[in-house]
């Protein structure tokens, strides 16, 4: 079997597989007709329709010739008749790679359309694997797997930023229901639920955390979130390195332990409900005592239960709903989304084909980390954007974080007039809250007048009616404000009359907000100047922490009412200058 | 069972927890070869340490495997990094090259006055160092250099979790009980 010309990334490649390989894998690698059943089942041979190198059968054959080569009697004794080849060099590693990242989202569907059952995802998932463990793999895969493996969660989020945001959303939920209103619970002992989430939620989208929590709240269940081992999401399924995929799971599985949790309830995301739920005890190797299930599970129970009350014509828009991979196909999880969807919705529009049929988001498989293949996701995505299109909906809904970024990019590229949105905000939108609440005004009000006095505020944004909006207030309570419409501008202004804040916009002529941040940071005068994003665009959220610089200070998405500006800038001011600071300032 | 374990005038210690949030004098990073900080690790130096160390490291471009070097370390809680680039992904002869880092690390603390020093479980994880070796390579090369003429007082093995805390444990009890019978 050996050969003196092969490489010893090709060699560990080879050897590696013999240990990878079981029952499962062996059949769907032994079993294949090629009888091309799976071919337009994939959306990637649909948008390449001329490009044979995209169907199913032949990506697999790919791998399914150097195992018949190395592990079946067959491609041993009779190479040349089975097509058995073996692995030579980096340069067809490499090839490889492009073939099981970039052509394949692992999302199953070819399995389901092929009559022996061959499932491709799993042995394209161990490729992957093989490859990792050489060092071949796209960046982004390489920069999310070391963040897994290091931080504990797969965007780089450090625990005191976790802790932080959790703080802020508490302090959200009880400025507008009441300073007793519950909040978050951080790593309670005994609770009936413990919750954990996508480290997408805390970094671009932490309203899906405060909507949660309300819903708990409002079910008054007995439930905390772990300071540690919160991430449900587990890059080792995309990967397919069974060892990262075994150390983010067993983090999870021992904190619940440890806080005597009954169930553990995992928030929307497709790959985090299949890798914590269903794969990760094998890849620990780790027997839990608790219960596991999707909130989307919850929130239907609490609903049946009588626990929460929904109004269904608060929620009027027409949506559909898009299936997540590993959720419909790999768990069977799509018709409890839909029964709650028909219960919080007034006009829901159902998307053909759908359920465990549905097409892949094309962000799936960790695609959306891999920007080499990014032009040939979005042509992918063609077929996707047409199920969309048809179903007249302006709002898609899926339970599934990584669908919503995939959506979310294909909406862009395709010119789609839709947005999306999760369960867990549709229900918190349909919430009947019974409870008195505390007069918002009250906080206002606590942001006593000239309380800001003293401050110089520079507010950027290209929209004049924000700039005034924003001035008023600020200049109401004290400050004195500095305005700024474009990018240049602003950073004109900044080195100019150096403020104590800057409030940045995202979207602006000339130098965008991402620019402006990115040279105040690196600017030694003004490096630390505290800087709140106001954006009306949150999924730009990502830009700003993806700078090698520190993070801003604080970040608000539009609109932006008076008692939240406030609150916000008072956060940002109040730690970073003392008193006698504020007063050499003055 | 101790995870304290004293050799001649120093001692080696197992820890839990996130070795950049440490308080200690100095700790050691798996750096990339070109010292970008990139993931992982790195992005808690670049976050909590700011981007001044990121800029130091520019004036020694990239090393090859084994290679060492020192920067401050920014606003972190430790005083040094040493930025250390260990062997990875499977590559020839790993157990040496691995050695051999560990080695010098030690020999530029010493070289630097540096007293305290903590290690991260080397090369596991993201480079795929099995924890086995990793423990039994990391811990033999650290008391058998502690044995030897060394300013060093403290080494501290930071793991992150108990999938790498046990392997280590496992490998520190049996040095331990090998310097006690010694001994």
């Amino acid at each position: 079997m050996g050969n003196k010309s092969r490489s010893y990334k090709a060699e560990k490649v080879i050897q590696g597989m013999g240990r990878k390989l079981n029952r499962q894998m062996v059949g769907s690698l032994l079993a294949c007709v090629h009888c091309g059943n799976c071919t337009d089942s994939c959306h990637y041979v649909l948008a390449n329709p001329g490009d044979p190198t995209y169907a199913p059968a032949y990506k697999a054959d790919q791998v399914r010739r150097f195992f018949k080569r190395h592990y079946d009697w067959t491609g041993r004794v009779l190479p040349w008749w089975v097509k058995a080849k073996s692995l030579y060099t980096d340069e067809e590693l490499e090839e490889l790679k492009d073939t099981v990242f970039g052509k394949c989202t692992n999302c199953r569907r070819c399995t389901l359309n092929c009559p022996m059952g061959v499932d491709y995802a799993t042995f394209n998932r161990m490729t992957r694997g093989l490859l990792v463990s050489v060092g071949i793999m796209p960046e982004g895969v390489a920069v999310v797997s070391k963040d897994q493996w290091e931080i504990g969660n797969q965007m780089g989020v450090l625990k005191e930023d976790y802790l932080e945001t959790l703080e802020w959303l508490t302090e959200e939920l009880q400025a507008e229901h009441g300073a007793d209103y519950p909040g978050i619970p951080i790593d309670k002992m005994d609770t009936d639920v413990v919750y954990s989430i996508n480290p997408r939620e805390v970094k671009y989208d932490p309203r899906t955390i405060s909507d949660a929590a309300l819903i708990f709240n409002e079910a008054g269940e007995n439930w905390t979130m772990p300071s540690e081992g919160w991430d449900m999401t587990n890059f080792g399924l995309f990967s397919g390195d069974d060892d990262l995929g075994g150390a983010v799971a067993r983090r999870l599985y021992e904190k619940v332990a440890e806080l005597r949790g009954k169930t553990l309830v995992i928030s929307e995301c497709g790959h985090g409900y299949r890798s914590t739920r269903c794969e990760g005890q094998n890849w620990a190797k780790w027997d839990i005592n608790f219960e596991m299930e999707s909130s989307v599970i919850t929130m239907l129970r609490y609903i049946k239960e009588g626990r929460i009350k929904v109004d269904k014509s608060k929620n009027t828009e027409p949506v559909t709903f898009h299936d997540s991979c590993n959720n419909a196909r790999s768990c069977g999880l799509f018709d409890e989304p839909r029964e709650l969807l028909n219960l919080v919705c007034s006009d829901f529009r159902e998307m053909y084909p759908n359920r465990s049929e549905n097409y892949c988001c094309t962000g799936g498989g960790g695609a959306m980390s891999m920007s080499e293949y990014t032009p040939q996701r979005l042509k992918s995505a063609k077929i996707k954007a047409d199920q969309l299109r048809a179903t007249g909906a302006t709002a898609v809904v899926t339970s599934c974080h990584n669908c919503v970024d995939g959506l979310t990019d294909l909406i862009k590229h395709y010119k789609l007039n839709m947005k999306v949105t999760q369960l867990v905000n549709l229900v918190a939108n349909a919430l009947v809250i019974e409870k008195e609440v505390a007069v918002p005004a009250e906080v206002v009000t606590a942001a006593a007048e000239g309380e800001l006095a003293g401050y110089r505020i520079l507010v950027a944004d290209d929209e004049p009616d924000f700039v005034t909006y924003a001035a008023t207030v600020l200049e109401d309570h004290g400050a004195v404000v500095l305005r700024a419409y474009d990018g240049d501008e602003t950073l004109e202004i900044a080195r100019r009359e150096k403020p104590h804040l800057l409030t940045l916009d995202i979207k602006m002529p000339g130098k965008s907000g991402i620019e402006v941040f990115e040279s105040i940071r690196n600017d030694p005068e003004l490096k630390t100047m505290p800087i709140c994003i106001i954006t009306g665009k949150p999924e730009l959220r990502k830009l700003i922490y993806e700078r090698a610089v520190l993070p801003p200070e604080g970040y608000v998405d539009k609109p932006i009412d008076e008692e939240r500006l406030l609150r916000n800038i008072k956060k940002i001011l109040k730690p970073v200058h003392k008193d006698e600071e504020i007063e050499s300032r003055k | 069972m101790s995870d304290e374990l004293r050799v001649k005038n120093a001692v080696i210690r197992l820890a839990k927890g996130d070795i950049t949030d440490m308080e200690i004098e100095s700790f050691v990073y798996y750096a990339q070869h070109d010292l970008a900080l990139g993931s992982g690790f790195g992005t808690a130096i670049a976050m909590r340490g700011g981007p001044s160390i990121q800029e130091e490291l520019k004036q020694y471009g990239t090393l090859e495997t084994t290679g060492v070097v020192i920067s401050s370390a920014g606003s972190m809680k430790a005083e040094h990094i040493i930025h250390a680039v260990g062997p990875r992904f499977q590559e020839h002869d790993l157990e040496s090259k691995l050695r051999t880092t560990i080695i010098n690390c030690l020999t530029l603390a010493d070289e630097k006055g540096i007293k305290s020093i903590a290690f991260p479980a080397m090369g596991v994880g993201f480079y795929g160092v099995p924890l086995g070796v990793s423990a039994e390579i990391t811990l033999g090369t650290i008391l058998e250099y502690l044995s030897g003429q060394t300013g060093i007082d403290e080494v501290v093995i930071s793991l992150l979790d108990n999938r790498e805390y046990q392997p280590y444990q496992k490998q520190f009890s049996a040095m331990s009980q090998g310097v006690e019978e010694r001994t």
